[in-house]
């Protein structure tokens, strides 16, 4: 058994760059980032809320897809009950925002909790099935219950006094952005995070380590729904009214690529993927419209599929060439910043 | 109530169709195919073309309708499916959903999204039977039907088709039959989509279509279906897509027109769905946990 | 002087379809003893293991392991009894690094909820912290700190094993289940390992239940010996005299027709370690 000591011996480089320069650059890339909240008008915050909304939502299908290795394909009804109850308790009973939100989350992670007792029993691929059947579902029934969605016309959700301008909202969403950010970073640094992965590569040499399988998918999924919902709430916010039609099916398909075209686990690739498909609804028709030649079958309605291409698209070039996503071209730059080396 | 329940059969047969091809797929990959359905958007679209945009001679259509879906069937088989191979599920999965939102993108960026109107094949009154009228569309589904499945039964009997149900269990088995395993996968894709398209002709001419409508509607009671049948049974898939197509319209019935629950049929499925998957996962009539 | 049983299993029937692998086996394993299971292929050993371990549902039969009945429990709950088995087609995950997958066998005895640990609640950052200070002193004990940060996919087949063992020490079990710890080993390695098994039993007080096919490191370190045949109880008995078993004989001639290593495991290699990256 001696012989595992001698096969790999690893060359240690001397680390040439300092703690010192590291941080100075993370320091500067979040200045950086921070323009255009600071500099950027109305317009920028508001984008700025929607990216970090959709980097939320994002970071919850990591945390069920990249984590536990299950899939739902019906993420955008999670998102849409949170989106409801917040509207609902804020416009209904005018509870504070703060009571909103959690009902969002908890909405969220009691749907998830319903679903995943049945669903997670079988194989995984059933989660797939019935969260997509679930989102049709809700699309129909839950979203046009009167009472609930107020219908057709929508559920209102005005912002509290605190949060009425632009740039105070996208500090919220940044806010909880970093909130779900640390909540990820733990799970990934203690045994959650080990026990995930072992659950996501082999259930059963999982199980004989203690790991609870069933439990820990279970898990899993419930943060994920927890984590929809509350982005559903802030959504609910952002827009102050919440329509049925803003969460049909395709969109949590859209969600599902988009998340593993930013990488799944690597956060800061789920974060940038994720805020590329929030701004490129609101980006695109002005792109288009100013380049020189207009091909001639665009127009408003085919915008809508433009995005769902385009992440097929993206989809296809990451699984041929780079299957960590954006995460994977990240890894150099992520490594040195984090300061490890290999040789 | 007739009249839902004629409904109800006309729509589980395409279900079962659907699911038919979703239970070959699984056999041999053991991976949902979430693209199912749009083999059948494909081919109703093309067929739409054929038809009502070159004003061609209908049976050109249906031809190049199918035609469409196998080639895309075989494209998808050689593309995604194969290239992935050796990848999880979980990737395999998530790339099949491309394909059905892909699929759905283009058809969108080709022909607009709006809705259209299929002419049926035979247009005409309803027969009357069993105080149920019955469309001549629904005449030509049965036998269509019959035609199909004194085909697949001959087919499964022939060594090809041996291969193709011993995939599942084991690549090699096809091996040593002498029949390569890349012919299996290329024939398995191409039947699961010649299936899809069959269902997506026979569904196009009930109503208006848009684009992505075999996948909103069908594919989820497909799936139903197909679990209703444990996953691994080809006749069971197709007793399942019956049963959901009932199922389906007796809760429009009871729900949608007594109780005025919106959403009624969706609302079926799923609930069929968590049944089955909470008291009987092996299905119905399956053997398999 | 009889040491109470630890695993005692009573009447195990296990039926794949019509295929019957285990028909009434019956097994007990004393305190601090090394028991090995030997049978030819397809005898149905790693079966009974799995059935053990409650990876199968046998259709019949207990098992009982520290005085309970744990035929009921599921897997991760036997697990936490202190049942820790290695595989033989070994139970690492490859995505971890050997640090990971030693710290993650040490699942059960962490000590802190995952709820608490997501949260990042105070103890659980000092409670991570001499987790990894254990992992790395059994890192140490096998002679993998040289190897300790690589992800075990990347690692030679000899050295994955030796982290597998880690891993079932890890979780600080009462008893080992291992499959075939000497497969792949070179003959002084296996040598070695009769060596590390005593070391574990006595210094530790561990029992130890074995499947092995190598025989000269069953008589070495066996106390005990269960021989398996076509999912039957053959003989048991002190190695010295299942060696000169006739049955024993005649059935492992018949055995050697069929490839040493198991059919199932075609990725396992006899004799050489797979792969030198």
């Amino acid at each position: 058994m001696a012989t595992a000591t001698m096969v790999l011996t690893r060359v240690k480089v001397q680390r040439r760059f300092g703690l010192a320069l590291r941080v100075t650059v993370v320091l500067a890339l979040l200045v950086l980032a921070a323009l255009p909240l600071l500099l950027g008008g109305d317009v920028w915050a508001q984008r700025i809320s929607r990216a970090a909304i959709y980097a939320v939502i994002g970071l919850s299908i990591n945390t069920l897809t990249g984590h536990a290795g299950q899939i739902s394909l019906g993420h955008q009804a999670f998102v849409g009950i949170g989106a409801f109850a917040a509207a609902f308790m804020a416009s209904r009973l005018g509870a504070p925002l703060g009571f909103g939100l959690a009902a969002a989350g908890v909405a969220g992670a009691f749907t998830a909790v319903v679903i995943g007792l049945v669903a997670l029993r079988v194989t995984g691929l059933y989660l797939a099935l019935v969260t997509l059947a679930f989102g049709l579902t809700a699309e129909t029934t839950i979203f046009n219950w009167r009472e609930f969605t107020g219908g057709g016309a929508g559920a209102f959700a005005p912002r509290p006094a605190v949060l009425a301008s632009d740039h105070a909202f996208a500090l919220l969403c940044l806010g909880v952005l970093g909130l779900v950010l640390y909540l990820d970073w733990r799970i990934v640094s203690t045994k959650t995070g080990r026990a995930l992965a072992a659950v996501r590569n082999n259930e059963r040499i999982a199980s004989t380590l203690g790991v609870n399988v069933t439990g820990y998918k279970l898990a899993a999924f419930s943060l994920s729904g927890l984590i929809a919902g509350l982005a559903g709430g802030l959504f609910a916010h952002w827009n102050q009214i919440v329509q049925a039609m803003d969460f049909e099916f395709q969109v949590a398909l859209v969600w599902v690529l988009m998340t593993v075209v930013g990488g799944l686990r690597s956060r800061l690739g789920v974060i940038l993927a994720s805020a590329f498909f929030a701004l490129l609804p609101l980006t695109l028709p002005n792109f288009l419209s100013s380049l020189p030649w207009q091909p001639p079958f665009l127009n408003e309605a085919v915008y809508h599929v433009l995005p769902p291409f385009i992440v097929v698209v993206m989809l296809l070039v990451v699984l041929r060439f780079f299957p960590g996503g954006f995460g994977q071209l990240l890894r150099p730059a992520t490594d040195w910043l984090a300061g490890k080396r290999k040789q | 109530m007739g009249a839902f329940l004629a409904l109800g059969l006309f729509q589980g047969a395409v279900y079962g169709l659907l699911a038919v091809g979703i239970v070959l797929v699984y056999k041999a990959k053991r991976v949902f195919n979430f693209a199912q359905g749009e083999f059948g958007g494909v081919a109703a679209f093309t067929a739409f073309a054929i038809v009502v945009g070159a004003g061609l001679p209908y049976w050109v259509g249906v031809v190049g309708g199918l035609a469409a879906a196998v080639a895309m069937g075989l494209i998808v088989e050689r593309v995604i499916v194969r290239p992935l191979e050796s990848s999880s599920r979980t990737i395999m999965l998530v790339a099949l959903v491309g394909v059905a939102l892909f699929t759905i993108a283009i058809i969108v960026l080709l022909g607009q999204p709006i809705p259209r109107v299929m002419p049926p094949l035979i247009s005409g009154g309803g027969v009357n039977i069993l105080g149920a009228g019955i469309l001549p569309q629904q005449l030509i589904l049965m036998a269509v039907l019959a035609v199909l499945a004194a085909a697949m039964a001959w087919f499964f009997k022939t060594d090809m088709g041996l291969a193709v149900l011993a995939s599942s269990q084991d690549t090699r088995a096809a091996q040593v039959v002498g029949i390569s395993p890349v012919a299996v996968s290329r024939l398995v894709w191409g039947m699961a989509a010649l299936l899809g398209g069959i269902a997506g002709l026979l569904y196009a001419p009930v109503g208006i279509f848009t684009p992505g409508f075999m996948t909103l509607t069908m594919l989820v009671p497909a799936f139903a279906a197909a679990v209703l049948g444990g996953m691994t049974s080809l006749p069971g898939a197709f007793i399942g897509g019956l049963a959901i197509g009932v199922v389906q319209n007796l809760g429009i019935y009871y729900l949608g027109q007594q109780l005025k629950v919106p959403g009624a049929a969706e609302l079926g499925v799923f609930a069929l769905l968590m049944l089955v998957l909470l008291i009987r996962p092996q299905g119905l009539l399956g053997k398999e946990a | 002087m009889k040491r109470r049983q630890l695993l005692k299993v009573e009447g195990l029937m296990l039926r794949f379809g019509g295929l019957q692998v285990l028909n009434d086996l019956s097994l007990s394993v004393r305190e601090g003893q090394i028991v090995g299971l030997i049978g030819p292929n397809g005898a149905g050993k790693t079966s009974c293991f799995n059935c053990l371990t409650g990876i199968y549902q046998p259709q019949g039969g207990r098992v009982f392991f520290d005085g309970r009945d744990v035929s009921h429990l599921p897997t991760h709950r036997r697990a936490r009894l202190g049942m820790a088995r290695t595989w033989q087609n070994l139970g690492v995950i490859d995505a971890l690094t050997v640090t990971e997958n030693v710290m993650l066998a040490q699942h059960q005895r962490a000590g802190y909820s995952a709820l608490a640990g997501m949260l990042g609640l105070a103890g659980t950052w000092h409670r991570e912290r001499e987790l990894r200070r254990d992992a790395a002193e059994i890192i140490e004990y096998f002679g993998l700190e040289a190897v300790a940060d690589e992800r075990t996919g990347e690692l030679p087949y000899g050295v994955r094993k030796t982290c597998d063992m880690a891993m079932a020490l890890a979780s600080d079990p009462k008893m080992l289940l291992l499959d075939e710890p000497a497969s792949g080993l070179s003959p002084e390695e296996a040598l070695g390992l009769a060596d590390t098994l005593r070391e574990l039993r006595d210094r530790l007080k561990l029992t130890i239940l074995m499947i092995e096919h190598h025989v000269p490191l069953v008589a070495e370190v066996c106390d005990y010996v269960y021989v398996l045949n076509f999912g039957e109880l053959l003989t048991e008995g002190e190695p010295a005299a299942i060696q000169r078993h006739p049955e024993v004989i005649a059935a492992y001639l018949g055995g050697t027709a069929e490839p040493t290593e198991p059919p199932e495991w075609p990725l396992q290699p006899e004799g050489a370690p797979h792969g030198t990256a």
